[in-house]
């Protein structure tokens, strides 16, 4: 199981969804979360601060979330860096596109923390590998 | 009991939030009927429904997320190009933006938000599929429609997409992954109990696709564990404030300098009760007193400011109010906002809506003129209403000014003796600035028509009592043919009040010093009597003289050497008192149980003594009751020589 420790980063320009986002991921354990308001905020945390796994919404101002997923990348520190897209959204044409860009997983709003836990253990297993 | 119990921290989180986010989107669709092109803008409205979408899906609210859905393909495909802005696609976007409004203020209060209007949920499906004057009619049978609706949660796709997520996750990483049955079974039927207990646990989610219709419950569910009482209802006034945490850190910073200050002052005293009199002693002293002095008015200034939200707040609901009203009658109306960054107390933006809504509404319905008679006036057809806002000194100005056809003083004084409002004798001694007064006194209206805008005469009386509570002015400007300017004052803050203290009959009294406009030495040669009631002529303008031991009906010790001009409402008179003690900001304590006529409260003094503070407004209104009770006392007096 992954340890509790992980530090998150919360991406996501609705503060509603952030605090959602943060009280699930404390339900299942995680308390060590950080928040962005969109990917240019994002990405100056992660270069600035250590990250063990990102979870982000897509539609933001400034930097969407798979603007930054590109950029988190392309970057030689932080590519390795599990990163999970939220969206309202399940077109195929977007699940293609984040899984070109390199997400590790993808999950669609309203979700449980019974899903989110399911998505991460699964991200968690690959990265195992 | 609500049905969000256990939520509703969340709940008013989102509400803020959304709340705020949608009357952007209500601004950015006034803006787009002007430019109906502009992608920006486009991109920015679908945004805003999609996170509101995003957050009432989490908080279950089905009949929100089926509108903003729907709402949000329509600016994916204007966005896109593939549909284009026509006014009646505008109007069922307005409506859907208003039903998601009228939604807000149903989960405000707690309870789950009715289906949405079958009628609107066509027009809007119908404007998606791109033929909305199908729709345009009421459609007679609206069931049809819903039927064949797209599903109105993305939920439903979770299922349906996972395995193609994996599939692809697999051959895009190339990681081989076991192949778990990762779909969660399909959620079995539910019934509502056991969907509200799913609320109630916070975790929402997976049952809207399931009964998307069915989660609001016909009645309130009884509910096993109590919601915790986090300061009452939701609803009405909000009672949760967001703060700068600049501003916060501000406050912290102030509070931990004046503990050091306090103790600082502590080993003083021990050493000063100890014998030590030392002119260094003494100096540390004064220097404490001094910097704690600073310290206390950056604290209060602090305090103050975490309660200061800009006005802007309040402002942006108004652009689509004026729209609204202005399409409704059939007018062509800008509403231009500056200003909006102007900060004021938190409550009294609160309480400032309802007067500024009435406001507004009377702008663009007796302001401005139509299109028509405005061509005919050699004016431009669309009419300008402005909203400002700023700070001037120790206060705040707002102004709504509109370029329409002004007031007629003769035709509001007629108006007034008409309804018997005032009488004649009265009317008549009344000059222009007076007549456009007379629209503040209860019961006036000046339409003859009366619509179902405004008109019904309950207005401006209302707007001023509102000002008038939280101590500010209202003031009216009009020019016939040109418009009319209507001004609010507002002190900054209600929490402390500038007052100027007086003595008379040998006690401190404070009055609020938003109402003084001068201060004059009372030279008893020009005391002059009219109509039985002492006055005196100060630059022209000859006003009334009233003792304020006479308001008080206390017998006066003294003859009074100074006057006070002070400002009402509408009226100005000189208060005379014995003396003066000085300017002060006081925090006013409320009587309890008790309340003096006049009186508005009570607050320490330097010197540690009591000082009531006057409510003027209440002292004048007591003493035109009781026929002139003040210049009765005056003429008593006469052993004062007057």
């Amino acid at each position: 199981m992954a340890d509790k420790n992980l530090r998150f980063l919360v991406v996501d320009d609705f503060s509603t969804m952030r605090r959602i986002v943060r009280n699930l991921l404390k339900e299942l354990g995680f308390t060590n979360v950080d928040e962005a308001e969109d990917g240019q905020v994002a990405l100056h945390k992660l270069k600035t601060q250590h990250f063990d796994f990102i979870v982000s919404d897509w539609n933001m101002p400034n930097m969407t979330g798979i603007e930054l997923l590109r950029a988190v990348r392309a970057d030689a520190q932080l590519k390795h860096l599990p990163f999970l897209m939220i969206t309202a959204e399940a077109k195929r044409e977007n699940i293609i596109e984040a899984a070109t860009a390199g997400a590790s997983g993808y999950i669609v709003k309203p979700f449980t923390a019974a899903t989110l836990e399911e998505k991460m253990n699964k991200i968690f297993q690959n990265l195992n590998k | 009991m609500s049905d969000f119990a256990g939520m509703e921290e969340l709940l008013q989180d989102f509400l803020l939030e959304s709340t705020e986010l949608l009357s952007d989107v209500d601004n950015k669709l006034v803006e787009l009927e002007k430019r109906p092109n502009d992608r920006a803008l486009l991109n920015d409205i679908f945004r805003g429904f999609h996170t509101i979408k995003g957050g009432a899906g989490f908080l279950n609210v089905a009949p929100m997320v089926t509108i903003c859905h729907r709402t949000e393909n329509l600016f994916d495909k204007l966005r896109n190009s593939e549909l284009g802005l026509s006014s009646e696609l505008m109007d069922v976007i307005l409506d859907a933006t208003g039903a998601v409004r009228d939604m807000f203020t149903v989960l405000s209060q707690g309870l789950p938000p009715p289906n949405p209007d079958p009628a609107m949920l066509a027009a809007l499906d119908a404007a998606l599929a791109g033929n909305l004057a199908a729709v345009k009619a009421p459609t007679a049978a609206p069931a049809v429609p819903v039927v064949q609706a797209p599903p109105p949660a993305p939920a439903p796709a979770i299922n349906s997409n996972e395995p193609n997520w994996e599939a692809l996750h697999q051959a895009v990483t190339g990681s081989a992954q076991p192949a778990a049955a990762s779909v969660p079974p399909a959620p079995a039927p539910v019934d509502m109990a056991a969907a509200a207990t799913m609320v109630v646990e916070s975790a929402p989610a997976e049952l809207i696709p399931a009964a998307p219709v069915a989660v609001v419950p016909a009645a309130p569910k009884p509910q096993n564990k109590p919601a915790p009482s986090t300061g009452g209802p939701i609803s009405g006034q909000e009672n949760t404030i967001r703060i700068d945490t600049v501003r916060l850190d501000q406050v912290l910073n102030l509070s931990g300098e004046i503990g050091l200050t306090k103790n600082r002052l502590t080993t003083l005293r021990t050493e000063i009760l100890q014998g030590n009199m030392e002119t260094n002693t003494l100096r540390s002293l004064d220097e404490a007193i001094s910097q704690l002095d600073l310290l206390v008015s950056d604290l209060q200034n602090a305090v103050m400011k975490t309660r200061m939200q800009p006005i802007g707040r309040l402002f942006q609901k108004y652009p689509r109010l004026a729209r609204d009203l202005a399409r409704q009658l059939g007018k062509e109306v800008e509403l231009v906002i500056t200003g909006e960054e102007t900060e004021l107390d938190k409550t009294m933006i609160e309480d400032l809506n309802d007067p500024l809504v009435h406001l507004v509404r009377n702008a663009v319905d007796h302001g401005v003129e139509s299109a028509d008679e405005r061509i005919a006036m050699g004016k431009k057809p669309q009419s300008l209403i402005e909203l400002t806002a700023e700070q001037v000194g120790d206060h705040i100005v707002i102004e709504i000014t509109d370029d329409g056809k002004g007031m007629n003083p003769e035709v509001l004084r007629r108006k007034a003796i008409a309804k018997g409002l005032i009488d004649a004798e009265t009317a008549n001694s009344l000059d222009e600035k007076q007549c456009l007064q007379l629209i503040f006194l209860p019961g006036f209206s000046t339409k003859d028509q009366i619509s179902s805008v405004s008109g019904r005469g309950v207005g401006m009386d209302v707007v001023r009592t509102n000002i008038q509570k939280l101590n500010g002015r209202i003031d009216i400007n009009s020019i016939q043919g040109e418009g009319t300017r209507i001004s609010i004052s507002l002190p900054l803050t209600l929490a402390i009040l500038p007052v100027l203290v007086v003595r008379a009959c040998n006690q401190p009294f404070a009055v609020p010093l938003a109402m003084v406009r001068e201060i004059i030495p009372i030279d008893t040669t020009a005391i002059q009597e009219v109509s039985g009631r002492p006055t005196i002529v100060v630059r022209d303008e000859i006003l009334p003289l009233k003792t304020l031991s006479g308001l008080l009906n206390w017998q006066p010790t003294q003859k009074p050497n100074f006057g006070v001009l002070m400002q009402s409402a509408e009226k100005s008179f000189i208060l005379a008192v014995d003396s003066f003690v000085g300017r002060d900001d006081v925090v006013i304590k409320p009587l309890q149980n008790i309340r003096p006529k006049g009186v508005a409260g009570a607050t320490l003094s330097g010197d540690g003594s009591v000082v009531l503070v006057l409510d003027m407004e209440d002292l004048l209104a007591g003493q035109m009751d009781s026929s002139a009770n003040g210049s009765i006392m005056l003429r008593n007096a006469d052993n004062f020589s007057y």
